[in-house]
């Protein structure tokens, strides 16, 4: 038995199965569409171009200003050195607490109290690269702080300044980094539905539920969900053009050193303004709102703040663990396996992520509610299909920096791969582990469409609950909810400081 | 570097004793939730009002039979039921809106229904022929109008916010808004198609900005003068005078005159035994009790609707005045929707 878990072959079938399970929900959806009502000859109408428009132009926009909001913000508080430089690289985790729908709701009805129209493309980009430019931050900050320490102090010695060993030295080491900073974030904003609906934005993900789910028409729905994939497609494939281009090898800890720019006067200034920019503004936003609704929190009753509260724990606990780890055996399959197949399959697997949570629950509603499927199972099945890329990206980061010749080493010497993750991969990759399990925990915890679509009875979450009162825009009711959302989001953010500050 | 790797494998070992311990945690409570069995009724619910659950809890002190509520959007339940078939565990389904009432009834997700209670507290207009589904509240399309912008002698029917002397003056809400939709559809039965695509056309071309994504922030740009006149559904404006959403809106709100067009079109929101229900007496008990004439009443007062007959009772509504409906019934509105929808991106409804 050890032997057969051992060997490689046993390693491809583990992907493989994870890789299916990840792909069920798509396929039931294509299933569907294929033998489905809706028309025969599917046409894109103006409405299916005004929603390939809005998704091409809030992946863009995002996209650009979340890579240099996400590269400052990592660069600076990595290498730089300024007054309040830890509490602020720390706060750059606070974006990632709130999630997006609650931001653009509570601006909206902020905005409409002020008499100020928020809505349209501009604010939905706003809005987005706020909630979305912490994966690009988390990322590139790492590789700031890890690698390319020993060649910056040489381009350093060799009398570089800091703009120049930004731009000729880190920014190309860490482009892979930050590059898969941006596919994520993007692959968010491609499958974005409430905030973007919120903000009267047209997009793909809308367009894909209304006509699936409101008009019945699968096949068109079908479609669309393809555009969207190819557009996806095309965000992973250059983010690995551009991996494969900058490939580093570099060994964690061993070349840190304490090298750093001091900054001054206003240079201080500047990054400060800066660093603090997005996490107070993110902080901001619900607090104006829930200004508001101070004077309704009397009236409301606070018992079933506990049970909706250990809901969401429990799952988001039960689903990171199980996400994390099949992301990890992905990863490591991937390093191993020299199958074209097996490396296309744990490519596939991470596709999840890149659609809207509202189709996937439709998926596995289609596949699993016939078969009286447990809502519970199928919930959790829904978030590690969702958030499988987000763990699975800073492992494959993490373990492409580990150089192979470790593995060969070990191999050569007798390790299979079991021994090899156990006694090397997991000890290095302790860290991006951390940092996986913490993204899908807080990911989770946010999530809405999914756990709408999907609970079993009385099995209300906090974003439910949220999600419900907000739309019955009653503030004062929505806020216990609301506030323990953005308390856990915050834990689970601050957890990962250790991990950050060990590596800086 | 040794004594580093000593201390992460020794998280590691912590790691995986902990972990057991949190799964049989999560195991025992899952079977802790489903070890009771007591008479309940299971319902999957489009409505989302916490004054729902009250008049829920009533039932289940009347009655001793449990209420188990799932609430999520409608669209998403309607799936839900139909992927699940006839291993539904749900018991009674709650919409809200003709056009989605219709659509349910027609993708055989109700059962008939004979009950003399249903026929006598639910008037005929406002239930389904068959006996598919019942409603439970009424609710109106209205007009808010700031009497500074807009003189509201100008409009007293819907036709009228195609007039031009509205030109950059109204708001409406968006397209995919189910009462826009049966608004419409309503229009399309009364008037005809071609006259009904022309007021659309006509209201684009007033629109004072583009479409609003909810009714309470339009009422709100209403109230601070930015738009003339809007089209709402009455009770969202009568919660902001009750001050459910906080006293900025209260204030707001009594710079709006609400005024129904005459004749009004009027939207339900309903319910009905679902097909494959497991508790079917159960689940009638429940729709009885909520249809009936005091219970009704609650349902439709904390969410400050209409009950099935009558305006209720309550100042903030009476102060609106009362409203002739235009006879249209609710299974008509649900069978013109997809008609409704295209002619609405037909002409611009954006």
């Amino acid at each position: 038995m050890g032997g057969f878990l051992a060997g490689r072959g046993s390693l491809g079938l583990v992907a493989l199965a994870i890789s299916i399970l990840a792909l069920v929900p798509l396929l039931a959806l294509g299933a569907d569409a294929l033998l489905g009502r809706g028309e025969t000859t599917p046409v894109l109408g103006a409405d299916g171009l005004d929603q390939i428009r809005g998704t091409l132009l809030l992946v863009l926009g995002e996209g650009i200003l979340g890579a240099v909001l996400g590269t400052a913000t990592g660069w600076l508080t990595a290498v730089c050195r300024f007054p309040g430089r830890r509490l602020l690289r720390i706060g750059q985790l606070i974006p990632l607490a709130i999630p997006s729908y609650l931001q653009a709701a509570s601006l909206i009805d902020w905005g409409s109290h002020q008499g100020l129209r928020i809505h349209g493309l501009g604010w939905a980009i706003a809005v987005l690269t706020l909630a979305n430019y912490s994966y690009v931050f988390l990322l590139s900050t790492e590789s700031f702080s890890v690698s390319g320490r020993r060649l910056l102090e040489a381009s350093r010695s060799l009398g570089v300044g800091p703009w120049a060993s930004f731009w000729r030295v880190a920014l190309p080491i860490a482009l892979p980094a930050i590059g898969a900073g941006v596919a994520l974030s993007a692959m968010e904003v491609v499958n974005e539905l409430g905030a973007v609906r919120l903000l009267g934005v047209p997009s793909l993900s809308a367009g894909i539920l209304d006509l699936w789910q409101v008009q019945g028409d699968a096949r068109g729905a079908a479609v669309l969900s393809l555009i969207a994939l190819v557009i996806v497609g095309a965000l992973i494939a250059s983010e690995r053009q551009l991996r494969s281009r900058s490939r580093r090898w570099n060994l964690g800890g061993a070349a840190g050193s304490d090298h750093v720019w001091p900054l001054q006067g206003w240079r201080a200034t500047a990054a400060q303004m800066c660093t603090a920019l997005a996490p107070l503004t993110a902080l901001a936003i619900p607090t104006l709102w829930l200004q508001q609704g101070w004077e309704g929190l009397s009236s409301e009753s606070w018992d079933d703040l506990w049970p909706l509260a250990s809901r969401s724990l429990s799952l988001a606990l039960v689903a990171s663990v199980i996400t994390c780890a099949g992301a990890l055996l992905l990863a490591v399959c991937h390093r191993w396996s020299h199958q074209v197949l097996v490396k296309h399959m744990s490519f596939v697997a991470g596709l999840g992520y890149a659609i809207p949570g509202s189709v996937l629950a439709l998926g596995l509603m289609v596949f699993g509610s016939p078969i009286m499927l447990s809502p519970l199972l199928l919930l959790v099945w829904g978030y590690g299909d969702r958030f499988m890329a987000v763990s699975k990206q800073g492992f494959d980061a993490a373990l492409e920096r580990i150089p192979p010749s470790i593995d060969e080493t070990a191999a050569s010497l007798g390790s299979d791969w079991l021994e090899v993750l156990r006694r090397i991969h997991l000890p290095l990759l302790s860290g991006p582990l951390l940092m996986g399990f913490l993204l899908v925990f807080v990911d989770v915890i946010k999530e809405l469409p999914i756990t709408l679509a999907l609970r079993p009875f009385d099995f209300d979450t906090l974003a439910v609950r949220v999600f419900q009162y907000a739309s019955d825009e009653r503030v004062g009711a929505a806020m216990g909810p609301a506030i323990l959302i953005i308390i856990f989001g915050l834990m689970a953010a601050f957890a990962l400081i250790p991990s950050l500050e060990r590596r800086s | 570097m040794p004594t580093q790797s000593l201390s992460r494998a020794s998280q590691r070992t912590d790691f995986c004793r902990i972990r057991p311990a949190v799964a049989l945690g999560i195991v025992s409570a899952l079977l802790a939730s489903c070890a009771t069995k007591t008479r309940e009724v299971r319902v999957y619910s489009g409505r989302h009002y916490s004054s729902d659950q009250a008049l829920y809890q009533q039932f289940e002190q009347a009655t001793g039979i449990k209420v188990r509520l799932l609430e999520s959007k409608d669209s998403s339940i309607l799936q839900r039921l139909q992927r699940e078939g006839k291993n539904s565990s749900a018991d009674v389904l709650i919409l809200v809106d003709a056009a989605r009432l219709a659509n349910a009834s027609q993708a055989g997700l109700f059962q008939p229904i004979r009950s003399d209670a249903l026929i006598r507290d639910v008037p005929v207009e406002l239930r389904d022929p068959n006996g598919l589904w019942f409603g439970l509240t009424r609710r109106v399309r209205a007009m808010a109008i700031n009497p500074e912008v807009v003189q509201p002698g100008l409009v007293t029917t819907y036709a009228d916010l195609a007039k031009p002397d509205l030109q950059g003056k109204l708001c409406l809400r968006n397209r995919s808004n189910v009462y826009n939709q049966s608004l419409v559809a309503d229009q399309m039965i009364l008037r005809g198609d071609a006259a009904t695509g022309q007021w659309v056309k006509g209201m684009v071309s007033n629109l004072r900005q583009p479409v609003f994504t909810s009714d309470v922030s339009l009422a709100r740009a209403v109230a601070k003068g930015t738009c003339g006149i809007g089209v709402v559904n009455s009770y969202y404006v009568a919660r902001m005078l009750a001050g459910q959403t906080g006293s900025a809106d209260k204030s707001l709100a009594s710079k709006i005159e609400v005024k129904y067009p005459d004749p009004a079109h009027v939207n339900v929101s309903g319910a009905g035994v679902t097909r494959h229900a497991k508790n079917k007496n159960e689940a009638i008990q429940l729709i009885e009790y909520l249809t009936s004439p005091s219970a009704a009443e609650g349902f439709a007062r904390g969410s400050l609707e209409y009950p099935l007959k009558g305006f209720g009772n309550q100042p903030i509504l009476r102060q609106f005045g009362d409203f002739r409906s235009d006879g249209v019934s609710a299974a008509q509105l649900g069978r013109k929707n997809k008609e409704a929808v295209a002619l609405m991106a037909a002409n611009g409804w954006k």
